[in-house]
């Protein structure tokens, strides 16, 4: 969009004076001082080879700024390399020093970078040169791709994180318990049981004789004895406490009756007979 | 009857004692005796259970194990209060009130039980 | 008038907006020198058609007021006195500043001058050049002063209309500071920077720059109009320069037969500020045990609960709020103290507009919050946030009857089964003793 407006401009209006480079060039040397490679800009287009800083390198870059057709040196108003990280959208500007003559000369020290170097990862970075004047046309030219070392990511603000998806928390619960095997609880249940053999077993030899078992005054009471048994099993099974409570309130009240008959012909008995 | 010297003393000790068990004890007592030893041997099971293989759920556990403990020591009762040997203790307990005491104490004990075992 | 209307039909090329309505309220207090007030026209009539009441008042007026016992007057207010060095009484930095914590949505115009309400831009973490240095770029070439920029619109914005032509500037740019808060609509061309206009020196400038800190305001990092959304949901948008609302630039041409995108620009930006697109709202959440409607304000540990939130966006076309399946990355959290679940919600095909989630509750008991917390740029954030409790199981409700607790239940039920019996027994039994044997001592 901003090239067709400067072609458009340029066919319509092409009075302005048009300004170019004389002599551009790049050189990166070494903290040691050792020439690493020095190339001259082509105005036409950018380095075909990324130009790479390591930690102590310096790049120099030098040119004079003239009018086209004209060997006069200008000072334009505005000089500015623009750094460009196309991946992260960072972007630094800074100015270059121009003489009256038109002679600017820069240097990135990255022993001590400028303040303008944008953040850096591992993207390269455009650099351009913006040329820009009242009396003329302005210029821009690419330059070539930079390396340099990653830098620190540029400050984030503390809440920035909240304004984005936020990693997703799941909640470990405590493991299940684990229930032992169906067959070793059925074994162990039998092995419950294993002492009713024992217990029949004695009481087949020291039972006594149960002559009143089915006497009406003694038989109600072992009736409500079990009848307690079986409210209680179904409790366990199905009934909630106030209904067990009250079933049992019942039963109890029956329960008492019954015992005193039951007890009290026992007792006559014992006393009876003794 | 004088004791036998030939035998080493433990398991004169043992048989004589049981013995004496057998011959002195009335078999009512014997009765009660018997289920005093199927609660416990139901109760070591249980416990068993328990250490060997997994205590959940403890409830269930702690609710089977009581039944057979506290009705253990409700039978105990009852046999020390109905026991003739023990009528002085026992003055104002007749046997039939020891076993009301009994019946309802295993009432009580066996509605908590069931209410804790789940 | 009908020339204005077939005028501003012809411009703007798009028939978006005709009757839109702001969620917030229609009544607008423009704030502008009375001898500018013409050079708006377009920007104003817009704002008519679309069904806002404009009010002006001249800076030094004391009538109307922006806030009147408390309450303000007017729904929106636009500064277009960009350049006044005394206000009235009632415009301060201060007052802006209560007006947007009562929900007051702003515009206000800076210029290269020095005002009162210049000082309030800091404050939104926006850094101006020093006075008399407007943006100036050289880039691309054209006729008219080096101050009036066309900078180009990215063809898609959350706020902008899309594919929107290059749009006239002449103001003062800002460096924009890390706030989430702040949303940039426009941002200045790569080549530009800020400087004097009458002959600015090159030297100055590197100068500045080795000054370091803010030294140079250059390059496209600088906003030229920014927004920015309180947490409280109303929206103040800082512009360079009043210049780009008015009817001079929206009739400027950027090149042969291409309108400029001043006006629709404009238009944008009041929708935005004012709170016409991009504005949802939570209508309503629900949460449920999955199976069932019932919303408890008790749930327990483990339990499956099922959330979901109805939310509905401002069609201003209509004025009315419908439905909107348009977040994709809506997320609730279940939160006690610290978030213990983060999930998504996500959209049900089913119903438009509801966004559910299911989930098992942490078996940690504790009073939790469901908590909704929707911020992105440019949106209207959303929050709710619901208290329930999570109560361990009840006596009952732990799991019964399980096959490990067989012995258990045996020897429970053997041991009434033994009791029974033996009661049994010993009832219908004789009371009187048997003579043992041997015991009558020898």
């Amino acid at each position: 969009m901003l090239s067709l407006h400067i072609v458009a401009l340029l066919i319509a209006g092409a009075q302005a004076a048009v300004l170019t480079l004389q002599s551009p060039r790049f050189t990166v040397t070494s903290s040691t001082g050792a020439q690493l490679r020095s190339e001259p800009i082509s105005l036409a287009r950018p380095a075909s080879i990324p130009v790479t800083l390591e930690k102590d390198d310096v790049l120099k870059v030098t040119f004079q700024v003239i009018e086209k057709g004209a060997s006069k040196g200008v000072q334009p108003h505005q000089t500015f390399l623009r750094f460009y990280d196309k991946k992260s959208g960072e972007e630094g500007i800074q100015p270059i020093r121009v003489t009256n003559g038109g002679k600017a000369k820069f240097e990135l020290n990255m022993a001590k970078p400028p303040l303008s170097l944008p953040p850096t990862s591992d993207a390269p970075l455009q650099v351009t040169l913006l040329i820009g004047s009242p009396l003329h046309s302005p210029l821009s030219v690419a330059l070539f791709d930079l390396v340099v070392p990653a830098s620190q990511p540029a400050p984030v603000h503390p809440d920035e994180a909240s304004f984005h998806p936020l990693p997703e928390i799941h909640h470990t619960f405590r493991p299940e318990q684990k229930l032992p095997p169906k067959p070793i609880s059925a074994i162990f249940s039998v092995l419950v049981l294993s002492p009713w053999v024992v217990l029949l077993g004695l009481w087949a030899q020291t039972a006594p004789r149960v002559p009143h078992l089915l006497s009406p005054s003694i038989l109600p009471f072992i009736g409500t004895l079990g009848a307690f048994q079986g409210l209680l099993v179904w409790y366990w099974a199905d009934l909630k406490l106030g209904q067990v409570l009250t079933y049992g309130a019942v039963l109890g009240l029956v329960t008492i009756f019954t015992g005193k008959q039951a007890l009290s012909k026992i007792g006559d008995q014992r006393v009876g007979r003794k | 009857m004088a004791p036998k010297s030939s035998s080493p003393a433990a398991s004169n000790v043992v048989h004589s004692l049981w013995k004496a068990y057998s011959d002195q004890t009335s078999d009512r007592l014997k009765f009660i005796d018997a289920f005093l030893v199927f609660l416990m041997l139901s109760g070591v099971a249980q416990f068993l259970y328990c250490i060997l293989i997994t205590d959940y759920p403890f409830n269930a556990f702690l609710a089977g194990f009581s039944s057979n403990v506290g009705q253990f020591v409700l039978t105990a009762s009852l046999r020390s209060q109905v026991n003739p040997e023990n009528k002085n203790e026992f003055k104002e307990v007749s046997p039939e009130r020891a076993f009301a005491d009994f019946a309802l104490g295993s009432i009580v004990l066996h509605f908590f039980v069931y209410n804790f075992l789940g | 008038m009908v020339y204005l209307r077939s005028l501003f039909l012809i411009i703007a090329g798009f028939a978006a907006g005709i009757n839109a309505k702001s969620s917030t309220g229609d009544s607008v207090l423009v704030i502008v020198e009375p001898k500018q007030q013409d050079n708006y026209n377009l920007f104003f009539s817009g704002l008519k058609e679309q069904g806002y009441d404009l009010t002006f008042r001249a800076p030094k007026a004391e009538a109307p007021a922006l806030i009147e016992y408390d309450v303000p007057a007017f729904a929106h207010v636009i500064v277009l006195a960009s350049e006044t060095k005394v206000f009235a009484r009632d415009i301060t930095p201060q007052s802006l500043v209560q007006l947007l914590a009562k929900k007051t949505n702003l515009i206000v115009a800076l210029s290269p001058k020095q005002t009162p309400l210049t000082s309030l831009a800091a404050e939104f973490s926006l850094t101006l050049p020093p006075p008399g240095t407007p943006l100036v770029s050289y880039f691309p070439a054209r006729e008219g002063p080096a101050n009036v920029i066309p900078v180009s619109v990215p063809a898609k914005h959350t706020i902008l209309s899309p594919n929107l032509h290059p749009v006239w500037f002449s103001g003062v740019p800002h460096t924009i500071g890390n706030n989430p808060l702040l949303v940039p609509i426009l941002r200045a061309p790569a080549e530009s920077f800020a400087s004097e206009t009458d002959g600015g020196s090159a030297d100055s400038l590197v100068d500045s720059a080795e000054r370091g800190g803010e030294g140079l305001w250059a390059g496209s990092q600088q906003g030229l109009v920014t927004g920015f959304q309180t947490l409280d949901g109303s929206r103040i948008t800082w512009v360079g320069g009043a210049d780009v609302f008015s009817d001079e630039y929206a009739k400027k041409e950027v090149s042969k037969g291409v309108p400029s995108g001043n006006l629709q620009f404009a238009r944008d930006v009041a929708k935005w500020t004012f709170q016409e697109t991009n504005v949802l709202r939570i209508d309503r959440t629900t949460h449920n045990r999955v199976n069932s409607t019932e919303s408890l304000d008790q749930y327990t540990t483990n339990d499956q609960i099922e959330y979901a939130a109805y939310i509905s966006k401002y069609d201003s076309k209509t004025g009315n709020w419908a439905p909107c399946t348009c977040l994709k990355d809506l997320q609730l959290e279940f939160t006690m103290l610290d978030p213990h679940i983060r999930t998504a919600l996500l959209p049900v095909a089913a119903e438009p507009g509801k966004y559910a989630t299911t989930f098992r509750a942490p078996d940690r008991h504790g009073v939790f919050k469901f908590v909704i917390n929707y911020k992105r740029k440019g949106m209207s954030f959303l929050e709710s946030s619901t208290t329930v409790a999570v109560v361990p199981p009840r006596h009952d409700g732990y799991p019964r009857f399980l096959s490990a607790a067989w012995p258990y239940y045996t020897g429970a039920i053997s041991t009434s089964v033994a009791f029974f019996l033996f009661s049994a027994v010993w009832l219908a039994s004789e009371a009187r003793e048997k003579k043992a044997k041997g015991h009558k001592a020898e």
